[in-house]
């Protein structure tokens, strides 16, 4: 093996086993947090505030368990999971909360579930950033994390 | 009278249609027969037909009309660079109205259907007809000089593959669609100002033309390279951009094809949606067809550019890249494993854990070739004993430091957890744009100014100028990325017209960045419009494809075309 080519299999084989490392962090990570990955018809865990969202252009409704609903303002409880059951009536939207870490699409046809649990009270914006027409950057809101 | 007069107008403009037509085939045949046989004379051949099999390709090629009635080789190329730069100033005009329009949170400059117009304008026509229109441009034109062709008879079908491309291209400029250049049915198929875009078949139209186009280039490309090459060079002897065009064209061939299907479903959708929407549709398989395609083509917009940059550094450094074999190794397993990981814009659409494990997975994967190339361009200028910082040199450079920026923000994206927080913001934006910024943009001007000299018959330009111009791209990219990455981690959301008042800085600073890149390509086109004014007063013969005494091409293959080192000082742009 000459001079070069073992600087360059040094070089590799140190970012190989970086990548490696980071890959099998992931794969734990997704372990843990396998509820929070959006799927279609995902399980809802027990105890669970189900809250069914639809993505229209260009409003988010959200439709609690008691019945009521609201447009583009989503109340919920601290410290329960919420599982949030995401659907569209007309095009694809993607419902994104930064402060949760919650990313979900919403694809007319699917039932996309993703379950989180705020931790601390709060109020905090949500978007739309799957780009759904005219009015897409008027698909905010407001996420309010009162105490039970 | 009225009809009369109607009917004359009508008849002199057929008429003179025709006639034009006529014209312009005579002229068109009659210019391509008497420019080979001036050419066959003076070299001293007396059958035409032998002198084109004989050197076609070997001489320099100006920039001039004739670009557009001959169907050779380097006649192509030159109608893609000077395609490509036209619609890269078109679609830069629409970006840079775009960041001015977001000065304030609400819509200002422009009402939201018209920001989502140039949105949508911006993204496509940069792609398709920038990126990957000039890197086929450099394709054809250094390809028979870097592979001494011997043949070049496949004018016709090469030429009908530019004016499908080209006329694809003025399509979905003509549609104004706005349905972003990804196409989701089903907001791709309302046909509305505040959906798709009234017109937006005609892109679909448009984009099937385009791919129709690059198909026909690709498979043309490919046979140059395979078939037509001169049989003294050896695959192991080809230069590292020749390689690279060849990974570009497989690559195209291998992944257009899903989605020039899915268009032609989508457009079918417009009359009886059956496929993507309605009664049994299933909206994400188009997205899934056409992220197939759309990963790769992120790759066929850097890879023949990564090629350039081996051809360029060892240009300035007097010395082989570091690595011939490694170079090819890794585009070429950049090739295969970025074939693997489409799956990745579509992590949060529900598609469920295993495609989300798979599909991260593979994207730290990627990184591997990716890594030894930029190793490969370090080491290159680390063992190099003097680095003569030209202009292009520079644009190189930056364009490798921009790559290792976008390359880390984008392994970050492989996270799930930071993926479920970055995607879809301007943190993905910022990503991309320092790669298409550093490596598409920056090494395009590169290239053009070492071809310069030749393109415009032995003029020089102005150095200085052409200093400015990459300082003003390179600090204004830098900022305006930097700017939208930053954004994009507390959450500021891509592709809107109005945004909340809280990510206001992050927009500012990025207006900022966006003048001064524009500022920069005011420079430029004013240092080529003067230069183009002064004497020729050059060799025609440029450093990229004619190498000087010292000066190597990548794969250290020794020197055919000596021309004097002052020369190559000169035609390769400045101390």
């Amino acid at each position: 093996m000459n001079d070069k080519l073992r600087k360059e299999v040094i070089f590799i084989s140190v970012v190989v086993v970086i990548l490696i490392a980071s890959a099998v962090l992931n794969v734990f990570l997704i372990s843990n947090i396998s509820n929070s990955v959006s799927q279609n018809n995902g399980a809802i865990p027990v105890g669970a505030e189900v809250i069914h969202v639809v993505g229209h252009q260009w409003a988010w409704t959200f439709i609690y368990p008691n019945g009521t609903s609201s447009v583009n303002a989503l109340t919920v409880p601290v410290n329960r999971n919420i599982a949030l059951v995401v659907n569209s009536s007309d095009v694809i939207h993607d419902l994104y909360i930064p402060e949760m870490d919650v990313q979900v699409y919403a694809v007319p046809g699917m039932n996309n579930t993703v379950v989180f649990d705020p931790t601390h009270t709060g109020s905090f914006y949500f978007e739309c950033v799957e780009y759904c027409g005219e009015y897409h950057y008027r698909m905010t809101g407001t996420l309010q994390v009162v105490s039970a | 009278m009225g009809f009369f007069f109607t009917f004359m107008v009508e008849l002199s403009v057929v008429l003179s249609l025709i006639a034009l037509l006529i014209f312009f085939v005579f002229y068109f045949l009659y210019h391509r027969k008497s420019e080979i046989e001036d050419a066959a004379d003076a070299a001293g051949y007396e059958s035409p037909k032998q002198y084109m099999r004989d050197t076609l390709g070997e001489r320099p090629r100006v920039l001039s009309i004739s670009a557009f009635l001959n169907d050779d080789a380097k006649s192509i190329g030159i109608r893609y660079i000077v395609a490509s730069l036209f619609f890269f100033f078109i679609a830069g005009t629409f970006g840079l109205t775009m960041r001015l329009s977001l000065t304030v949170p609400t819509p200002s400059l422009l009402s939201a259907q018209e920001y989502n117009v140039l949105l949508t304008e911006h993204a496509t026509l940069m792609i398709y007809m920038w990126a990957v229109g000039s890197a086929i441009g450099f394709a054809y034109y250094l390809l028979p000089s870097h592979l001494k062709l011997k043949h070049d008879s496949r004018g016709v079908y090469a030429s009908s593959g530019f004016w499908f491309w080209f006329m694809g291209g003025l399509m979905i400029l003509y549609s104004r669609t706005a349905a972003r250049w990804y196409l989701y049915p089903p907001l791709a198929l309302q046909l509305s100002a505040s959906g798709g875009g009234i017109d937006n078949w005609l892109a679909v139209i448009g984009l099937e033309a385009v791919f129709f186009g690059l198909m026909i280039t690709s498979i043309n490309v490919i046979l140059i390279i395979w078939k037509d090459r001169d049989p003294a060079i050896k695959w192991s002897q080809m230069s590292m951009f020749a390689w690279s065009i060849l990974f570009t064209a497989i690559m195209i061939v291998a992944s257009a094809p899903p989605l020039m299907v899915g268009l032609s479903m989508l457009f079918y959708d417009f009359f009886n949606p059956i496929f993507f929407t309605g009664a049994t549709h299933e909206v994400l398989l188009f997205a899934i067809l056409f992220w197939f395609w759309g990963h790769p083509i992120v790759y066929v917009a850097v890879i023949p550019y990564f090629g350039l940059i081996y051809e360029i550094i060892p240009k300035f450094t007097n010395k082989p890249i570091y690595s011939y074999g490694s170079g090819i190794f890794g585009l070429g397993l950049l090739l295969i494993l970025s074939e693997f990981v489409w799956g990745h814009h579509l992590l949060n659409s529900g598609l469920g854990l295993a495609w989300v494990l798979f599909y991260t997975t593979a994207s730290f994967a990627v990184v591997v070739p990716s890594a030894i190339t930029v190793f490969n361009y370090v080491a290159s200028l680390w063992s190099a004993e003097k680095i003569r910082l030209t202009t292009p040199m520079l644009f190189a450079i930056n364009g490798i430091m921009d790559f290792v920026i976008g390359g880390v923000t984008g392994v970050m994206q492989s996270n799930q957890g930071i993926n479920q927080l970055v995607h879809g913001t301007y943190f993905v934006t910022g990503h991309f744009h320092f790669i298409f910024m550093g490596i598409t943009t920056g090494i395009s001007f590169a290239a053009f100014y070492m071809l310069f000299p030749t393109l415009s018959g032995g003029r020089t330009y102005n150095v200085r100028l052409a200093r400015l111009h990459f300082y003003f791209t390179a600090f204004g990219s830098l900022l305006m990325a930097m700017a939208w990455t930053v954004g994009g981690l507390i959450g500021m959301p891509r592709a809107v017209a109005g945004y909340l008042p809280v990510f206001q800085p992050y927009q500012d600073a990025s207006i900022l960045g966006g003048l001064i890149i524009g500022i920069g390509q005011l420079i430029f086109l004013y240092n080529i419009a003067t230069s183009w004014l002064k004497e020729p007063s050059l060799s025609l013969e440029n450093a990229l494809e004619y190498k000087g005494d010292e000066a190597y091409n990548a794969g250290g293959v020794p020197v055919p075309n000596p021309i004097a080192a002052e020369e190559l000082e000169n035609n390769a742009g400045g101390a």
